[in-house]
Parts: structure tokens; C-alpha cells; sequence
């Protein structure tokens, strides 16, 4: 039931690394293949699993989310969103700082509050120039 | 019946050390550097890669249950649970499967565990947030898990070989009775 493992690395655990990094190369790939639309982007704000704001980015003007007991403060600036501030005791949301592509997200795990930006949905984008 | 006291003993010392591991970690802030949410080294985990090999895998499972279940208790944080459980459980699993495969070394067997721990946070983090958005930080955790899987396969190393003398150093292959 038990062995003794090995104790130097092998030329084999190369092969997990290498799993590994393909697949945080292929993970790291997908917003590109869905930002493919070249639109605007649309932000979107969940508190605990509900979509509490979805508007597009260039209309997004920023807001106060209250959640859990902690209050997050949101931010648009030339095209990017962030948390400016939080009362969370871990500040990640703080610290992940601006997102400005398709697919970027920060998360908020104490409060439950998720800021997600989508590429542009495609019932935007349906006329044609 | 004496090697079963000593096991028990064992198990209990290590999910000790195991909380203790944890606790401890909150005072290297890996966040710091890479800010990520959920960013961590990973400590506890040497606990478990030692318990599995040295132990067997009802030993290793037994410890971890034990540690997120008290880890979650001492913090008085319920949905911590959820995220350690995913995450140790998703961990244990790789690296008792990978264990078998024997041209891996602890290096690899301890950075696949530490990937898996990312992956199953990962998921506790989309199913409390309902939402997908924790996926984004997906393939950067799985990078720094490269490294922080490294750090704790080189300490387990260190620590087999430390205990080489011991019948808990290298089971397989001083196993005397």
C-alpha cells in the first residue's frame, strides 16, 4: 500500500509541469477566442450570485455595491473598470487592479461580489455597417 | 496493535501540524507579491504528500478531513469549508492517483497536487459566487501553483530524507516492522 517515493526530480515530472502550463495556456486562451466581436464591452455586477447591474462599459459610470456586511466601491476610468476601495479584510478585489478586456473578472470572495466584463453581446452587434 | 497506537498518534501529530501549517501560512502574505485571491503556498499540503506516502491513503484522507474540518471551526467561517474541502479533497486525489505512477518523482506528484488544489478552489469559488468569473484567475493560479508545488515537494523531500532512519521515513523500503 505504501512506497517510498522518489526523492530527485525525474525527466517524467517535466511532463506535469508541462501539463500544467498547457493547461493555464489554454484557460488563459479562451477570452481571446470569445472576444473575437469586436464591440463594446459590457460590464456586469453580481452580489451573490445575482446580476444586480449590466450595462454597457462606455455608459458604466461606476458604483456602491453592499454585500455581506462590506461595502465595495466600483470605478470606470478611460475604458477600465476596478474596486477602488472595499472594507474586505483581504483587499484581493483591491489588489487585482483594473480590468479592460474581455473575459477579465475580479472577485470579491468575502463579499460574494464578482465584476465580470463580456464581449459585446452579439443582439449589439447584429447591424451591419 | 503497538504500530496502530503509533499510526493513530501519527495521524493525530501531523493534523495538528497540518492546522498549525495553515495557520502559519497567513503570516507569509504570498498575496502580497502575486495579488490574487486565493494565492497561498500551500503549506498544509506537505502534510498530506507525507501522510499519503509514509501512510497510505485512508491515513492522508483521515488528516485532511480532520484539518479543514477544525481549520473551519477555529476560523468560525463555514464557506471556508467548502473552499479548503474542494481544494484538499481535488489535492489528495491527483497526487494518490499520480503516487502510483512510479517514474514520477515527489516534485511532480506535489506540483499536480498543488494544481488540483487551485482547480477545486476554483470551483468552490464559482459556486459560491455563482458565477463564472473565478475561472479568470485560473490559469495564473495554475502558475504559481508550479512553484508553491515545488517548495512543498522539495520540503517533503527534505523530510524524507530526514526521516530515512525512522519506519515512517521510507516505508517501502525500510519497512522492518
Amino acid at each position: 500500500m505504501n512506497c517510498s517515493p522518489k526523492l530527485k526530480p525525474t525527466l517524467w515530472d517535466a511532463l506535469v509541469v508541462l501539463t500544467v502550463l498547457a493547461l493555464a495556456g489554454l484557460l488563459a486562451a479562451r477570452p481571446l477566442f470569445a472576444a473575437k466581436t469586436a464591440g463594446e464591452l459590457t460590464v456586469s455586477v453580481s452580489v451573490d450570485g445575482e446580476t444586480v447591474e449590466r450595462c454597457a462599459l462606455s455608459s458604466y459610470e461606476g458604483g456602491v455595491y453592499e454585500s455581506r456586511g462590506y461595502t465595495l466601491t466600483v470605478k470606470e476610468t478611460d475604458g477600465a473598470v476596478y474596486v477602488a476601495s472595499s472594507d474586505c479584510p483581504n483587499q484581493d478585489c483591491v489588489h487585482s487592479g483594473a480590468i479592460s478586456r474581455a473575459g477579465q473578472s475580479i472577485v470579491c470572495l468575502p463579499a460574494r461580489v464578482a465584476v465580470t466584463l463580456e464581449g459585446a453581446a452579439s443582439d449589439y452587434d447584429l447591424i451591419a455597417g | 496493535m503497538k504500530i496502530k497506537t503509533r499510526e493513530l498518534t501519527l495521524c493525530a501529530v501531523l493534523a495538528a501540524l497540518a492546522l498549525a501549517l495553515s495557520y502559519m501560512e497567513s503570516f507569509f502574505p504570498l498575496a502580497l507579491i502575486v495579488p490574487l485571491p486565493g494565492v497561498k503556498l500551500g503549506l498544509a499540503n506537505i502534510v498530506t504528500l507525507y501522510a499519503l506516502y509514509a501512510l497510505g491513503f485512508p491515513s492522508a484522507l483521515a488528516i485532511l478531513l480532520v484539518r479543514c474540518t477544525l481549520g473551519a471551526l477555529f476560523a468560525g467561517n463555514a464557506s471556508a469549508l467548502l473552499f479548503s474541502l474542494l481544494g484538499g479533497l481535488s489535492a489528495l486525489l491527483v497526487m494518490a492517483l499520480l503516487r502510483g505512477a512510479k517514474k514520477l518523482s515527489i516534485f511532480g506528484v506535489s506540483i499536480a497536487g498543488a494544481a488540483a488544489h487551485n482547480i477545486g478552489q476554483v470551483c468552490a469559488a464559482m459556486l459560491t459566487l455563482g458565477s463564472g468569473a473565478p475561472l479568470y484567475y485560473l490559469p495564473f493560479l495554475l502558475l504559481v501553483s508550479l512553484f508553491t508545488g515545488a517548495l512543498s515537494g522539495l520540503i517533503t523531500a527534505c523530510l524524507f530524507r530526514a526521516m530515512a532512519h525512522t519506519p515512517y521515513g521510507m516505508k517501502g523500503e525500510n519497512h522492518h516492522g
